[in-house]
Parts: C-alpha cells; sequence; structure tokens
C-alpha cells in the first residue's frame, strides 16, 4: 500500500478542496451530494489595516481577490500569521513596531508586503524592511492595484513553501485524474472505508474501455482528452439516473482508460442484484456511446467498446479492506475480460458472414485542392455492415486475429474499385490504403492487374505506422507499380520518429499528414512549424502534401497558409451532404485505414 | 486578461544571466515578469503568480523543462489557459514530436534571439482567452 494516502490531507488541505466528482445519494445524509460539486479553492486575500476606500476598488481590479480589512495594526499582525489565504499585505500603520511584527509575521509564509506610506520617514521605514512595493498616500486605485500586482509577482517564496507546493502538485496528481477530476482508487479507498464496514458489502464495476488508447495513435492526445472528458460526464450523468441511486455509488478513474464504480447499498437496501447490474451496464455501454457519438462523432464512436464486470465484496473483519477491495477488483476486471472474448467470437462470426456476403461497403471521402476547394480525389474508406464492424479500425483488428487479413483486404479494395466507375469523375483520383503487410499477399498483383482499368488513376496509400522491414525488397515491389502507372502516398506521415528520411525512402507523389499534426493546429505553433518543414520537404521532392482531419475553419486557414496542397476531413465533408457515399450516416472524421 | 493588460510571463531558466536579459527585456515592453532558476521554483510560482505564458528553458538540474511542462499542463485549474514557450534547440523531427507530447505551445530556439523571443512571446498572447484573469 503506497504510503502516500494520508499524507495529502494532512500537508496540501487544498487536495481535498479541489474539484471532485462525487455521485452519492444517501437521501439523509448526502442530500446535497447527488449533483456533482465543484469546489475551487478560496479567492485569494489581501490583508490590509486601512479602510481607504481606494484600496477595495484595487482589489477588485486585480479579479478574483477579497479584501479583508483588519482592526488595528495588531490585528493584521496576528491575522498574517493565521489565515491561509492570505496572498498579500497591505499596510499603513506609522507605529514602527507594529510595522516589523507585520513584516516578522510575512516573510516566513512568503506573503509579501506592500507598504502604503504617509511621509518619508515611513518610505524610509518601508524599504529598510525590504517591503516588496510601497507607494505614497494617498494614491489612486490603478497604482495601488499595481503595486500589488508587482509585489505578488516579485515575492520569491521561501524554500519549504517551494517543496510544499510542489509536492502538493504532485500529489494532486496522484491523486485524483487532472481530465475528469475523478479521484484515483487509494482516494476511493479511503473514503469508503468506514462506508463498507458499516453495510457489510461492496460492489465492483470495472468497466474496460477497448481502444482508447487507439484514439490518441490516431488522433492525438488532445483527442483522447476530450473523449475521455466526456466519457466521464456521461458516466456520471448516467448514474445519477440509474436504479442504483439508491445507494452510493462512488466513481474512481485508474490510471490508464478504466474506470471502476464502487456500489454500496444504502441502509436496509439490498446490494443491486448480478441481473440488475448487467441491464444498468448495458444500458450504460449504449449510453456513453450515445453521448461520445454526440459530441466526437461516428468514426470515434465505433472505433472503441466498453466491457464491464462485476464483483461482490463482503467485508470481512479479519481481512485487511484494501485486499478485499484490490481483490474484487481484479474479479471484476477479469468478468470483463471474459465479456470482451465473447464478444470478439461474435465479431469474428459477423466478419465471416461479410467476407462470405461481400458486404462491405465504401465511403469515398473528398479531397480537395486547399485552394479552389475542388475535388481532387476520393479516399475510399471501407467499413462493415453491422455496427459491431463499422469502424475499419475495429474491422481490421478482427481480420488480423482470426487470420482473414488478406481475405478482407482483397474484398475491400475490390469493392472500393468497383464503385469507382459511379462515384468518380473522370480527372478524379481514388486514394486505396493498402498495408504494407498486403504486398505479401500471393494474389496482391493479380488483383490489381484484373480490376484496375486504368493505374494512372490510382493512388496506393501506405502507412507510415507499420514498420516496413525489407526496404530494398519494398522498393522493387513499388517500382513495379509505379512502372504501371500508379501513384503513391505515404499515409500518417509524421506519427512516428522516423522523421523525413523514411519518407524520402519511399519516393512519394503525396504525403498525407498524420491526424495528430492537423488537430488543434491553429493554436499550436510547433504543429505549425512541422506541417512547415514537411510541406518543405515535399517541394522539393516534388511531392504535393495532404492535410488529413481538417474539422475546423481556423484549421483549414492555417494549413492554407503553410502551403499545404490539399485537405481532407470533417471541414469540407460533412455527414449529411457527402457526394459519393452510400446512405449510411457519414463519420465527422476520415480516418485511413487498410481498405 | 483584460483590455490593455499584458499578460503575466513567468520565466524560467537555470542561468541568472539569460534570466536577467529576458526579464529586463520583457519588462521594457511593459510585460509582469517572474523569474524562476529551476524547475520546483517554476511549479511553486505558477500557482502562486498565475502566469499566462510560461518561457521554460529545457535543459536544468533536477526536474527539467519537459517535466516542468507536463506538471503545469496537466493542473487542474491552470493548466488548460497557460500557454508554454519551450526554449531550447529542437532541430530533430522527433525532438518536436516529443515536445507535443509534453503539451507545449511553441518554442524559441537556443541560443535565443531576443527579437524572436518577442515575437513568440506575441504571438502567444494574442491567443490568449480574454476570460483570464490578469
Amino acid at each position: 500500500m503506497p504510503r502516500f494516502f494520508r499524507q495529502p490531507s494532512r500537508r496540501s488541505p487544498a487536495a481535498d478542496a479541489s474539484a471532485d466528482l462525487v455521485v452519492a445519494a444517501d437521501a439523509a445524509t448526502d442530500a446535497d451530494a447527488t449533483r456533482p460539486r465543484i469546489r475551487v479553492n478560496a479567492p485569494p486575500i489581501l490583508l490590509t489595516d486601512s479602510p481607504d476606500p481606494a484600496i477595495a476598488t484595487a482589489v477588485a481590479d486585480l479579479g478574483g481577490w477579497r479584501v479583508v480589512v483588519c482592526a488595528g495594526e495588531r490585528e493584521l499582525a496576528r491575522v498574517v500569521g493565521e489565515a491561509p489565504d492570505v496572498r498579500a499585505v497591505l499596510v499603513t500603520t506609522d507605529n514602527p513596531n507594529a510595522l516589523r511584527d507585520v513584516f516578522e509575521r510575512a516573510r516566513p509564509r512568503g506573503v509579501p508586503v506592500i507598504v502604503g506610506c504617509a511621509d518619508e520617514t515611513m518610505r524610509r521605514r518601508a524599504v529598510e524592511l525590504r517591503a516588496d512595493e510601497w507607494y505614497r498616500t494617498p494614491a489612486d486605485p490603478v497604482e495601488i492595484a499595481g503595486r500589488i500586482r508587482s509585489a505578488i509577482t516579485r515575492a520569491v517564496p521561501t524554500p519549504a513553501q517551494v517543496a510544499d507546493r510542489v509536492d502538493k502538485v504532485e500529489y494532486e496528481q496522484m491523486l485524483y485524474d487532472f481530465l475528469t477530476g475523478l479521484p484515483t482508487l487509494p482516494v476511493m479507498i479511503e473514503r469508503s472505508r468506514q462506508l463498507i464496514k458499516e453495510r457489510g458489502e461492496l460492489v465492483v464495476l470495472y468497466f474496460n474501455f477497448v481502444r482508447y488508447s487507439k484514439i490518441e495513435e490516431i488522433y492525438g492526445w488532445e483527442k483522447l482528452d476530450a473523449v475521455l472528458e466526456t466519457t466521464a460526464s456521461a458516466v456520471g450523468e448516467f448514474l445519477r439516473d440509474t436504479s442504483l441511486r439508491g445507494s452510493r455509488v462512488m466513481v474512481s478513474f485508474t490510471n490508464d482508460d478504466d474506470f471502476v464504480f464502487f456500489h454500496v447499498p444504502a441502509p436496509g437496501v439490498d446490494a443491486a442484484s448480478d441481473a440488475e447490474i448487467n441491464e444498468i451496464t448495458g444500458r450504460l455501454q449504449q449510453f456513453v456511446a450515445g453521448r461520445i457519438e454526440e459530441a466526437h462523432g461516428e468514426e470515434i464512436a465505433t472505433l472503441f467498446d466498453i466491457y464491464v464486470g462485476s464483483a461482490h465484496v463482503y467485508y470481512n473483519p479479519k481481512t485487511r479492506l484494501e485486499r478485499l477491495i484490490y481483490r474484487g477488483i481484479r474479479e471484476a476486471a477479469n468478468a470483463a475480460k471474459s465479456v470482451e472474448e465473447r464478444e470478439r467470437a461474435r465479431k469474428v462470426a459477423d466478419l465471416r458472414t461479410a467476407l462470405r456476403d461481400r458486404d462491405v461497403y465504401v465511403d469515398y471521402h473528398p479531397i480537395v485542392r486547399a485552394d479552389t476547394q475542388e475535388v481532387f480525389g476520393y479516399e475510399a474508406l471501407a467499413r462493415g455492415v453491422p455496427r459491431s464492424l463499422r469502424s475499419p479500425e475495429v474491422m481490421f483488428e478482427v481480420a488480423a486475429e482470426a487470420d482473414l487479413i488478406w481475405e478482407l483486404s482483397r474484398l475491400c479494395r475490390s469493392r472500393a474499385i468497383e464503385g469507382m466507375a459511379k462515384q468518380i469523375a473522370a480527372g478524379q483520383l481514388l486514394f486505396l490504403n493498402v498495408d504494407p503487410h498486403d504486398f505479401s499477399d500471393p494474389e496482391f498483383t493479380a488483383t490489381f492487374e484484373r480490376e484496375v482499368a486504368n493505374p494512372e488513376r490510382v493512388v496506393i496509400e501506405i502507412t507510415e505506422r507499420t514498420a516496413i522491414k525489407d526496404y530494398p525488397k519494398f522498393r522493387e515491389r513499388l517500382k513495379a507499380f509505379r512502372e504501371q502507372g500508379y501513384r503513391f502516398a505515404v499515409d500518417d506521415a509524421g506519427s512516428g520518429y522516423a522523421g523525413l528520411g523514411s519518407i524520402a525512402n519511399l519516393e512519394p507523389d503525396f504525403i498525407k499528414l498524420d491526424m495528430s499534426l492537423i488537430n488543434c493546429i491553429d493554436t499550436n505553433f510547433i504543429k505549425q512549424n512541422l506541417v512547415e518543414t514537411m510541406v518543405r520537404f515535399a517541394n522539393d521532392q516534388k511531392a504535393q502534401v495532404i492535410a488529413e482531419g481538417v474539422e475546423r475553419a481556423e484549421e483549414m486557414e492555417t494549413v492554407k497558409s503553410l502551403g499545404v496542397h490539399l485537405v481532407q476531413g470533417f471541414f469540407i465533408h460533412h455527414p449529411g451532404k457527402q457526394e459519393g457515399s452510400r446512405a449510411v450516416p457519414t463519420p465527422a472524421v476520415a480516418k485511413a485505414v487498410p481498405g | 486578461m483584460k483590455a490593455g493588460t499584458l499578460p503575466t510571463i513567468l520565466v524560467v531558466d537555470d542561468n541568472q544571466d539569460n534570466t536577467d536579459i529576458i526579464q529586463h527585456y520583457l519588462e521594457v515592453r511593459g510585460y509582469p515578469i517572474t523569474v524562476a532558476h529551476n524547475g520546483d521554483e517554476a511549479l511553486a510560482l505558477f500557482e502562486k503568480v498565475r502566469p499566462s505564458i510560461v518561457l521554460l528553458d529545457v535543459m536544468m538540474p533536477g526536474r527539467d523543462g519537459w517535466e516542468v511542462c507536463r506538471l503545469m499542463k496537466q493542473h487542474r485549474e491552470l493548466g488548460r489557459n497557460v500557454r508554454i514557450i519551450m526554449v531550447t534547440a529542437l532541430d530533430e523531427w522527433d525532438d518536436k514530436r516529443q515536445a507535443l507530447q509534453t503539451g507545449a505551445d511553441d518554442y524559441v530556439e537556443k541560443p535565443f534571439d531576443l527579437s524572436r523571443l518577442a515575437s513568440a512571446v506575441e504571438r502567444n498572447a494574442a491567443l490568449l482567452p480574454t476570460a483570464i484573469a490578469p
């Protein structure tokens, strides 16, 4: 058991005072707690011995500060030494001893002192005492505010304060998930200790969110953070409306991307039965997926799955509570795992049926010129028909595990090529995803020769994410295709750490930038710099750069100004007003996957 | 940020000469400046001063700039609004990718050129949400 459990509450009251989400509905005891409470740190206080209204005006000007006027300088000195939220002191007394007293109390706490001086003697005294700032009274609020501000920024914290604050920052991050504000497991165990003893029983629900990490890999961490936030708030909202409400339910967030719930039955109420839990978790999965689809689009919502497992923990005075709880969590996690395996078997069956019936459909995502927004070509994106296989990422993952990857790749390719005549106007190109492994499919070249009538209209996309083992051999293969008129694009360029060298090796005609570089590019100058570098590199290589995943007008403007040649994404391809796709809701963001 | 008030900047560098130069240069331009000389001090001052922009040197003894950047960006109250400019030589593609992972918003090459530093500060100040109290 890590030893930091209790430390923070002793050392830093703020850990407790910061935002935290507790879903609790013990009607009698926690009437207020049915809603998540967001408690923020108390406002910083300026302490003064002067009733001068200019000071109050100045403090109002600082924004978020509070002024406390003490009755006399003695009172002031006393409060400085005691009140926790005092961040600055403004003293105006002409009593030298009292003034010294205030400094002596304020110094060890690192509180800056500003002196309002009525005359030259006071000014000299203030300087001798090394006041952080001083001003001549009377002064207008603007000057006073300026003095306070500069004193605050100038004051150097004491070494003890440095250590304490750094500890606090670190502990907070260990104890609360910074994104969702949910307490981590250690906090939850401490909080529920007493309750579990009283009620004798606890149900642990383990929520396994599969493939959340993929979001980070594809779209970047900003997107993952946003999705996690949506998830946490959806879960919180859902729980407030369930039949678990009659009991105390707490939410915790484990290190990575799984959630753990503790459900402690209310007094006199039975713990939820397994059937009840199954029913609730089934609904919760749908609720969360729905919320994520609303906020982030179908592409992301269908990318991951949620599996829930549960376990009962009974209080046993002989066994330490932590052990009981950790054991319960492990059991619940295993249960979630077995649900996952069952679902996976079903997905494999779905996939076999799809392969037999040649039942995948193809979305054609337009790629437009950055300057004119005129359609340049389409990326073909194959999807499964059942919802469980809607996401190409998921479909290909299932295929890889079931050893059906070549069959699936072939099917997706030929469907994409079949649709070409109908969906794509003359002069426009078809961008076709090919996994580097597909090149070792013995039928690979043959299918292309058989199906593609006009190779000069086909661009083969090769992802940078899959490592290419044998470069010389791979380049030989590319060369053979190139000679027939095919062109090549490097997909997800810049996703790895490999840099530009590996891209240059493939001599691509197009470079598709990784989506994580485009997300929020308008406010991140490092991303802008990277894209600029890539554009310069592409221009040298006579290649064109495609920005994928452009969702907002600001992102569009930025990539355009950086010289990106072609653009793809939600911003130009709205679900609903799609050209060239079948009448199935199109995801907000296109993601290239082998297909 | 209030109209007419320049954002507060926290300057972090273990080299006092550097911080002196930057502090003077930016103060003359009207920015309120606070200085820290190591990562821990920077984190402590971060909570106290609540800067809108942090100029963060990467190579420091003890907690380095990446670590400090990550901790600041994950700060529950302040992390979202602060803009962090790394002061370092990010030559390679790899270095810049890594900078993105820590949450950094911008970087200025080291050894730094003061006018570039000022323009980095200006372009980041322009993106600050208006709701931040000075």
